[in-house]
């Protein structure tokens, strides 16, 4: 048990760093350079070269990776060539905005899924099954800037409940955000949710002909409480996973969600540095995206280790 | 370790949306609201002309919803990053332009040169006041522009002023005198002050301009971050009058359908700097509370061609390309009809110095054109990309248009990222725009004259040179205004640039703004307000 936690703790750190160096290497390929980004097109040869040395740009980038590396690791990103301030005070912020999108809509889209998907498996191809099923591959199959634009057409403009763009900066207070939080909500829910339905429906039939729910059945218990308290635990482990990849893709991949509604968050900062040639930006976004699928997928494992009695205690070996 | 199913169908998932990423955000909104308020059998609506007049309420604020800037952006009108949409509202220039594209009164009243145009006089407007309560005078005129001339700022303008004059030769003789000495005779020298990085800033302001905003404009600072929101209010002491709004509040954002979406719901008023697809433009123009106004001939669209490069070297080729195309089927296809045809001039139809001289379209002679230089059958690339939704159209009714002359051309698709730095003054042929707003003598002497960093076909024509020399010598307007069409006229027959046509910049607003006028660099900010 130990061994296996260390094991995948160690794969975690490796593949972190691995992400690193990838993401270091592919803003190095960029077309054009930093200096004639910032500087417009109608900077001189020279004013290019001076702002080029200013920023280091013309030491070796191996050297220049390793003390961004060393730098990232104290949480310390360097200072963005563009806007001259720390990254790291343009970066919380904004990871602070996608986080609200991102626990919001795991908590809706999860909480609906799993219902649904329960539901799904106990009606097993009768009509509630067929209409949860339908509709969530629907949801699934629709791209979320097009639900999105549909969730504007309708709450934003032909009924003006919601805002339809975010007009506050990024560090704007919780408060202030939260009308505009819902819209984004509702398209990354609606795209999430298929997954987690499908999977917690195939769980909850797998599990339920299982021989020990056939046993809860015999001993007289209601299916409500056998749903609840033998079938449930037993299905959702294999659904934690899936869980775990929609989360962490929500940090990386909210891009297209954040800049249909103006979000301030990390997809739209990421666009804004893709524009601007902020490396040091786009270098921080792209690694903490990756250190938060790494850590979800951790989460996701330990969690499903200590959730399943045969992986805690050993592996398979009694069988 | 239990891999579960699922596990497997994600990746493509999130391929599928890496993909998507570029091209979504551009259809959107629009589209769909397109398909779902339209029924199909109805035409669609038309763009409408100009915008609303009429008796504004007293005070209101108007919101701008803008492009994202750098965070590198400025308030210093000086600066190549400067914030454009705060330096109308909150500076003024010595000289302005009006809509007909003539200099006129800003902070300076009146001008005279000498007699030879090489020592200019500006008398100054008394009793103006800038923000912070000082007196403009002849100083702060002085300042502002020798700083422009100063080589470690690298102001864009410096570029058009450094050959003209340097900081030595502005003089200051009384507080509301100001003096240039030219280094060369120059009559056409005042249009040139009215670029909008020539704004009035207070003496010695250098340092703070950037973050302060003082200026004697129409209104004063009260909020700006760089590249994010502001706010700037009504200034009381303004020497026009009180403006009608109370205040202006501007707002970033990256992506247009975002922009489109807060104008239909009603978040914003206005869009700047945003020229809307035809498309959003209808779906714009058919909405309950937002419409479209033109900003008329507000671009110009240009096919240059790089007369560095073979095979454009000869000037028959390039006579040939000209002759060729027919300017109105561009127009039509590329434009929806939306502006005017260009006739391969650059200078904006109907402006002081413009001449009507014309090549006719004649696709026979273009195909002799090309026979006698040796270029049977010719085979060119024209580079387009996405960075304008003009540029494909363009290129692909251009490529059309001249089948007939026997002409083969391959439309190609470069990146948007890398099009101005990659394939602009690299690419033989390319598709490209310039905003219009500047002064002939500016335009001409910029984009066309021997060895200027944009001249984008490298042009080199020594006859044109001393035609714009001599022009800029010349005291009397009539024949400095036939020497400028003079040398148009060797644009149009000799240049390397195909100007097809001159566009309408299709800006959205709400229907509550009245009074939006904007021409070139030219925004009114002191009469735009709201329906009461």
């Amino acid at each position: 048990m130990l061994l296996y936690t260390c094991r995948r703790l160690a794969s975690a750190v490796l593949t972190v760093l691995l992400s690193a160096v990838l993401v270091f290497a592919a803003v190095q390929l960029l077309p054009g350079d930093v200096a004639t980004q910032v500087l417009g097109q109608d900077a001189t040869p020279e004013a290019v070269a001076a702002l080029r040395d200013q920023m280091d740009l013309n030491r070796p980038a191996v050297v220049r990776f390793l003390e961004w590396i060393a730098g990232a690791a104290r949480g310390d990103f360097g200072l963005s060539p563009v806007s001259g301030e720390p990254v790291a005070d343009t970066l919380w912020p904004h990871l602070r905005n996608t986080m609200l999108i991102a626990v919001s809509t795991v908590a809706v889209a999860v909480t609906a899924s799993v219902v649904l998907g329960v539901v799904a498996g106990l009606y097993r191809d009768r009509w509630p099954d067929t209409i949860i099923s339908t509709l969530t591959l629907i949801g699934m199959s629709v791209p979320e800037f097009v639900m999105a634009t549909l969730l504007v057409l309708l709450l934003s403009i032909t009924v003006p409940v919601l805002p339809a763009v975010v007009l506050d900066e990024a560090t704007a207070p919780v408060a202030d955000l939260l009308p505009a939080v819902v819209l984004p909500t509702i398209a990354l829910s609606v795209v999430m949710t298929a997954y987690i339905v499908r999977m917690t429906r195939t769980s909850v039939i797998d599990v339920m002909a299982g021989e020990f729910v056939t046993t809860a059945r015999l001993k007289g218990i209601s299916t409500p409480r056998v749903v609840v308290r033998h079938a449930l635990p037993s299905a959702l482990l294999p659904t934690l996973n899936v869980i775990a990849m929609n989360v962490a893709w929500l940090v990386g991949g909210v891009a297209v969600v954040e800049n249909v509604f103006n979000y301030p968050g990390i997809g739209q900062l990421m666009l804004e540095s893709v524009h601007n040639r902020d490396l040091p930006v786009l270098q921080a976004i792209a690694v903490i995206s990756a250190l938060v699928y790494v850590l979800c997928n951790l989460a996701a494992d330990l969690g499903a280790m200590a959730l399943n009695p045969r992986l805690r205690t050993g592996g398979g070996s009694r069988r | 370790m239990p891999r579960s199913p699922g596990e497997e169908r994600i990746p493509p998932r999130i391929r599928r949306r890496t993909a998507l990423l570029g091209g979504a955000a551009a259809v959107g909104a629009a589209t769909l609201a397109a398909g779902c308020s339209r029924t199909g059998a109805e035409a669609a609506p038309s763009i409408p002309e100009g915008a609303a007049t009429g008796t504004p309420a007293d005070g209101g604020v108007l919101r701008i919803a803008r492009p994202p800037a750098s965070q590198a952006e400025t308030l210093d009108p000086a600066d190549s990053l400067s914030a454009y949409e705060y330096l109308g509202a909150l500076y003024n220039r010595l000289v302005r332009m009006d809509e007909d594209g003539e200099a006129v009164p800003d902070l300076a009243t009146e001008w005279e040169p000498d007699d030879e145009g090489s020592t200019w006089t500006f008398r100054l407007r008394d009793g103006v006041e800038f923000h912070d309560g000082t007196r403009f005078t002849s100083a702060d005129a002085a300042y502002t522009l020798r700083r422009i001339l100063d080589p470690d700022l690298a102001s864009p303008q410096a570029t058009v002023l450094s050959p003209l004059l340097s900081p030595e030769g502005v003089h200051t003789p009384e507080p509301g005198v100001l003096r240039v000495e030219l280094d060369a005779p120059n009559f056409e020298f005042p249009a040139l002050l009215s670029n909008y990085h020539c704004y009035v800033v207070p003496d010695g302001s250098g340092d703070s301009i950037g973050e302060t905003g003082i200026g004697t404009g129409p209104f004063r600072l009260e909020d700006f971050s760089p590249g994010g929101r502001g706010r700037v209010v009504a200034y009381d002491g303004h020497w026009e009058g009180r403006p009608v709004l109370d205040a202006i509040e501007m707002f970033a954002m990256t992506d247009i359908q975002a922009r489109t979406n807060a104008l239909l719901a009603g978040q914003v008023d206005l869009l700047s700097q945003t020229n809307l697809d035809f498309a959003t433009a209808r779906v714009v123009a058919a909405s309950g509370n937002a419409t479209i106004a033109r900003s008329v001939n507000a671009q110009w669209y240009v096919l240059p061609m790089l007369t560095t490069a073979e095979p454009f070297t000869d000037s028959r080729v390039r006579r040939a390309m000209k002759l060729a195309y027919d300017p109105v089927h561009l127009l039509e296809v590329a434009l929806q009809g939306t502006g005017v045809v260009g006739e391969d001039n650059p200078v904006p139809p109907d402006t002081p110095y413009w001449t009507d001289h014309t090549l006719e379209r004649d696709p026979d002679r273009a195909r002799a054109l090309l026979s006698e230089a040796g270029h049977d059958g010719l085979q060119v690339d024209l580079y387009t990309s996405t960075y304008d939704p003009v540029f494909t159209p363009m290129a692909l009714a251009y490529r059309d248009s001249v089948a007939d002359a026997g002409i083969d051309v391959r439309v190609r698709n470069a990146s948007a990222d890398s099009y101005y730095t990659q394939v602009w003054m690299q690419q033989p042929l390319m598709a490209t725009y310039w905003y219009t707003g500047r002064p002939a003598d500016q335009l001409l002497n910029q984009i066309f004259r021997t060895g200027s960093s944009y001249n984008e076909t490298a042009w080199s024509d020594p006859d044109f040179d001393d035609l714009l020399d001599s022009a800029r010598g010349t005291a009397d307007e009539d024949r400095r205004r036939r020497l400028y069409q003079e040398a148009q006229r060797l644009v149009v027959e000799e240049g390397g640039a195909m100007t097809p046509m001159f566009a309408d910049r299709l800006v959205g607003l709400s229907r509550e703004v009245l009074n939006y006028r904007e021409s070139g660099f030219e925004f009114d900010y002191l009469n735009i307000g709201l329906r009461p």
